[in-house]
């Protein structure tokens, strides 16, 4: 119950920053970046 | 809370998996988006060649973008209306993160492709960040289940495929270094292989919100604000300020309308590219829509000369390492989803709904292709979405020039047809199916 709270009042960015997934395309689009930099 | 709606299946219960009859016909249709998509992006990097004109390639990247975000605007607004987006993202507000990253993701990759065209041209660059399925793939299985409780004779076909990919890809990047200066071929080749890596990440954002049940329609919605917010951030960084910036557009203002074209262009092919991830999966939509590689080949080489002055050995090598990545695609493509394997790509789906508290209702709804209860009605605000989109493509229009570069017409004219008889085909099976959900 208190989980569907959770995502019912907003809290969800939280639950999406505790996923290990979602630094797998955080770290990638910061490589990314240094790349542009490195070639522009 | 999922509403009611007379004729579809608002609330199906649990189930222990989708019909073989219903799977394959997903399956079919997710295969043949997967083509569509290929024959669309491949047609939307045509207009990068303008890069020779000397235009800056962020100036470049950020007119597409304008583009795209108009059409990921106005496709969703037309077909489902902005309510019916809007039902989406209440089941599942966490999505709006992974759409606006996977937007960002694409932004540095598509800004990355213009490089890489300046550099190594169209025909060499295109394999080499095709390379973004071969990275997909890592992140179906590690991820989201898929290949698992797959047969050895899958497991084969999808990894040989994949190998295949990866020898074509070689023998391609070899022959560029015969083509340019080394330099240039070394920029150019990271910069392609970079643009593969964003894009085969891209897609765990995209898995995430299909076997959540977002409709991909949703989705690029938000996707696209971190498309534009992103290629603003590098456009403002890379041509030394606002001033500079604007400065460069008013300069290009003849030849942005091509690049809104090929950014509108390319939203139809990400948007097929997107259904065949939901219905086929990463392992078999993505190289599936990486055939833009042959469709690439053929702008290039038909439509725009390249290749022209280069030796017979060099343009050997180019078409035979294009033939075997596409076969490695298609290798690929040909191992299916098996009931067993698509149970888990289901169990995979209830562990994202449980993760972020999403109805799992709602995601095995949508997982299979029904609607959830969403109203598709269009109200002022759709319409408006359009008429700001149309009179904004219009008025470049009314103030482009032809391109000055050398094209076959007769060849581009083929391939336009042949690249709307897929769309058609692929919309109508789309529309049956799924109604587009």
């Amino acid at each position: 119950m208190s989980e569907d709270v959770e995502q019912k009042s907003g809290n969800w960015l939280g639950l999406v920053l505790r996923d290990a997934q979602f630094w797998v395309p955080v770290i990638v689009l910061a490589a990314g970046l240094l790349v542009l930099r490195w070639i522009s | 809370m999922i509403a009611a709606q007379p004729g579809v299946s608002s609330a199906p219960a649990p189930r222990a998996g989708l019909d073989p009859r219903r799977l394959r016909t997903l399956q079919n249709v997710g295969m043949l988006c997967g083509v569509s998509a290929g024959a669309w992006l491949g047609a939307a990097e045509a207009p990068t060649k303008l890069v020779t004109l000397g235009l800056s390639p962020v100036v470049i990247s950020l007119s597409m973008v304008i583009g795209v975000f108009l059409a990921r605007w106005t496709i969703p607004a037309l077909i489902q209306g902005t309510s019916y987006v809007a039902a989406d993202l209440r089941q599942a507000p966490h999505l709006i993160v992974w759409a606006v990253l996977a937007g960002c993701l694409w932004a540095v990759a598509n800004t990355l492709t213009i490089f890489a065209v300046r550099d190594v041209g169209l025909s060499i660059a295109f394999p080499l960040w095709n390379s973004n399925s071969l990275l997909g793939i890592v992140w179906g299985v590690v991820f989201f289940g898929e290949l698992r409780g797959a047969d050895r004779r899958r497991w084969l076909g999808v990894i040989g495929g994949a190998l295949l990919m990866f020898v074509g890809g070689t023998v391609l990047a070899a022959a560029s270094a015969a083509q340019i200066p080394a330099k240039d071929a070394m920029r150019g080749v990271a910069a392609a292989l970079a643009a593969g890596a964003l894009w085969g990440t891209m897609y765990i954002p995209y898995r995430k919100a299909y076997l959540t049940g977002m409709s991909p329609l949703s989705f690029i919605t938000f996707f696209t604000v971190g498309e534009l917010g992103m290629m603003t951030a590098l456009a403002l960084t890379y041509s030394g300020g606002a001033a500079e910036l604007w400065s460069q557009l008013s300069g290009a203002k003849h030849v942005l309308f091509w690049l809104l074209a090929g950014g509108f262009v390319w939203v139809v092919g990400d948007l097929f590219q997107q259904y065949a991830v939901k219905y086929a999966g990463i392992t078999r939509g993505i190289p599936l829509s990486n055939t833009n590689q042959l469709w690439g080949l053929l702008w290039g080489i038909l439509v725009f000369g390249e290749l022209r002055s280069a030796s017979s050995s060099v343009l050997a090598q180019v078409i035979g390492g294009s033939l075997v990545m596409a076969v490695g695609a298609g290798i690929i493509a040909l191992s299916s989803v098996t009931r067993s394997e698509h149970a888990r790509w289901e169990e995979a789906a209830v562990d994202e709904a449980k993760r972020y508290r999403v109805d799992t209702r709602y995601t095995r709804a949508r997982i299979a292709g029904e609607d959830a209860g969403g109203k598709r009605r269009r109200t002022w605000i759709d319409w408006s979405v359009v008429a700001v989109a149309t009179a904004t493509i219009v008025a470049f229009a009314l103030v482009a020039r032809p391109p000055q570069i050398v094209l076959n017409g007769g060849w581009a004219l083929l391939l336009v047809l042949a690249t709307l008889a897929i769309l058609v085909a692929a919309a109508t099976a789309l529309w049956r199916t799924t109604r587009f959900n």
